[in-house]
């Protein structure tokens, strides 16, 4: 089976990945390694690849157990001991077997998932429900998160203000914080941050991730514009309206974090459109394409955060030399950021958000991560690796925290009954 | 030409590392700094907006708010008022609470509002045509607070 090809539209993937890749990989005389990791994926010595997670040792020794000595309480000392592991354990086989998707993506699902034990549990704990009243609101007891970010920037530049119902200091996610996070997690990654930092983004790919093959393969380029749309159209109402529009009524991930309590036909007609687009876009249109659809064809934090791919030393780049065609990338690429027309320019599309699924999966090695300004041939392992410590650091350092905390809650569920202390 | 370039490229790709370590062990500086820099407040129409006179009665007070008119350019035609009870320290609101409420700052009552304590809804008596109506009642813990809703008289001239 070949899959079509057209400028139009996003490759399907193939019907049978591994024998249609190495029907390929034999085309181009290439050989594959015995660890399945493929020609463009060199395995280190256990040595080296321990020397190179030696800084994440570190770093995470120094970030998790920051107080000096563990915690006395077995339900904080476990989970913490058990991320450390897991986090350590998760770069060195980035380091070791060269793959980056395959350990990314553990990482992040698990990060999305203990953000939504921990954020729900919490919630519960304080407030009593996910609900959140107008009393609420008017104390500023909203947590900010980053897809707030595109709505406020005219009404900030303009009216001085944000336009939404936090804390601009102090308290949980306040606004100041979440936006210096955001400026360092951009700054350095780009839309890596889609990858490597978005506690939402993990949910979708692990949903992706469920079905061998995708049940729906063909999805018209256009689409790949909406996100687009939908954060032009959201940055003007959310301007003219002085409210949080996306917010209030498009957030997809209100459905596993919190929304307005149902006072109203308004906003029982809201909660109707998130859970509708959370199940949509993020549960089975996922499941069904093998994609991030919500982040792909939807988010419009996704589109804004794509122009800080241009001020980041960082792309994904094809060597059109060791390139076959084969259109494995397209197929794979999470967020529909590979096409002919980017492939053929030996670069991706600017909604790349850099998780190297495509990088793994190429079985001739063409794809590989860059440092802009430099050889795209020769340099893929240092490009990599200078890429792989901040993304792993900030996925790490701002994910453990979700991931402890859901340990604790699970921890407390099965010593208490419950997970509410 | 190229080696300046490899050079200045990998230059910025080492600065990633360094940006990421700062972003997370300087967070709280930079996001004092942030905040102190730009200056930037929660919008009105959230908070309820400043506070324009206080009023001390027995046991509690009463905080008036500016009224919010604030839009993108200018100010919109309609607006709301914030009007919060706050007990004294150690104590509790009254069962009953009424207030009349100059909004314009002409020195005469423009409505009074009355509020019972355990209720959510509360009594609206207008003397000016500028007044609307109640906008909704907030339940703020120990204290207790009700926007009403009113209209621009800057934009009716």
């Amino acid at each position: 089976m070949t899959p079509s090809i057209s400028t139009d539209s996003i490759s399907p993937a193939p019907e049978d990945p591994k024998p249609y890749a190495s029907r390929k990989h034999a085309a181009s005389g290439a050989t594959s390694s015995p660890d399945g990791t493929g020609p463009g994926k060199k395995k280190r010595s256990v040595g080296k690849a321990i020397l190179a997670t030696l800084p994440i040792f570190l770093l995470m020794a120094m970030m998790l157990m920051g107080q000096g000595r563990l915690p006395t309480d077995p339900l904080r000392s476990i989970p913490l001991l058990v991320t450390f592991v897991f986090t350590i354990a998760l770069f060195f086989l980035m380091a070791w077997t060269g793959r980056t998707d395959r350990y990314r993506a553990i990482f992040f699902v698990t990060m999305a998932v203990g953000f939504v034990i921990t954020f729900i549990s919490n919630l519960v704990e304080v407030r009593g429900s996910m609900a959140l009243s107008a009393a609420n609101m008017a104390r500023g007891e909203t947590p900010f998160c980053h897809m707030v970010i595109p709505m406020t920037i005219i009404p900030a530049a303009l009216t001085r203000t944000i336009i939404f119902p936090g804390k601009i200091l102090g308290g949980f996610a306040d606004i100041s914080t979440m936006i210096v996070l955001w400026i360092g997690a951009s700054l350095a990654l780009g839309r890596g941050f889609c990858s490597w930092g978005c506690f939402f983004g993990g949910l979708e790919d692990g949903f992706s991730r469920l079905r061998k093959k995708p049940a729906i393969r063909h999805i018209p380029k256009k689409w790949t514009y909406l996100p687009y749309g939908v954060l032009i159209a959201i940055v003007v109402i959310s301007a003219l309206t002085l409210a949080p529009t996306y917010c209030e009524w498009l957030c997809p991930f209100k459905t596993v974090s919190e929304f307005a309590a149902v006072t109203s036909f308004k906003v029982l007609v809201q909660t109707i459109i998130f859970v509708s687009l959370f199940a949509g876009l993020v549960v089975v249109l996922p499941i069904l394409t093998r994609r991030r659809t919500q982040c792909g064809l939807f988010c419009p934090m996704g589109a804004f955060q794509s122009f800080t791919n241009k001020v980041n030393a960082f792309d994904v780049r094809v060597e059109k030399e060791k390139c076959t065609d084969c259109k494995r990338c397209e197929a794979v690429c999470p967020t529909f950021s590979l096409d002919s027309d980017s492939v053929s320019r030996g670069t991706t599309r600017i909604s790349c958000t850099k998780c190297g699924k495509c990088v793994d999966a190429c079985p001739n090695g063409a794809l590989s991560y860059h440092i802009k300004g430099t050889q795209v041939a020769g340099n893929s392992g240092r490009a990599r690796m200078f890429f792989l410590y901040p993304g792993f650091i900030f996925l790490a350092v701002f994910g453990s925290g979700m991931i402890q905390g859901a340990l604790y809650r699970l921890m407390l569920l099965a010593t208490t009954g419950s997970m509410i202390k | 030409m190229r080696k300046l370039k490899s050079i200045l490229g990998y230059a910025w790709a080492l600065t990633a590392l360094p940006i990421i370590l700062a972003t997370f062990i300087g967070m709280n500086v930079w996001a004092k700094g942030f905040a102190g820099l730009t200056g930037l407040e929660i919008s009105p129409w959230y908070s309820g907006g400043k506070s324009a006179y206080v009023v001390s009665h027995e046991g509690y007070t009463t905080t008036v708010n500016e009224p919010v008119f604030q839009g993108l350019v200018g100010e919109t035609k309609k607006g709301f008022v914030q009007v919060k009870w706050t007990p004294a320290e150690g104590a509790s609101l009254p069962d009953e609470l009424s207030e009349a409420i100059d909004f314009d700052g002409d020195g005469a009552p423009d409505f009074s509002v009355r509020l019972c304590a355990g209720a959510d809804k509360a009594e609206l008596e207008a003397t000016n045509q500028l007044v609307v109506g109640v906008r909704e009642v907030l339940d703020l813990g120990k204290e207790r607070a009700v926007r009403v809703n009113v209209l621009n008289p800057k934009r009716r001239q």
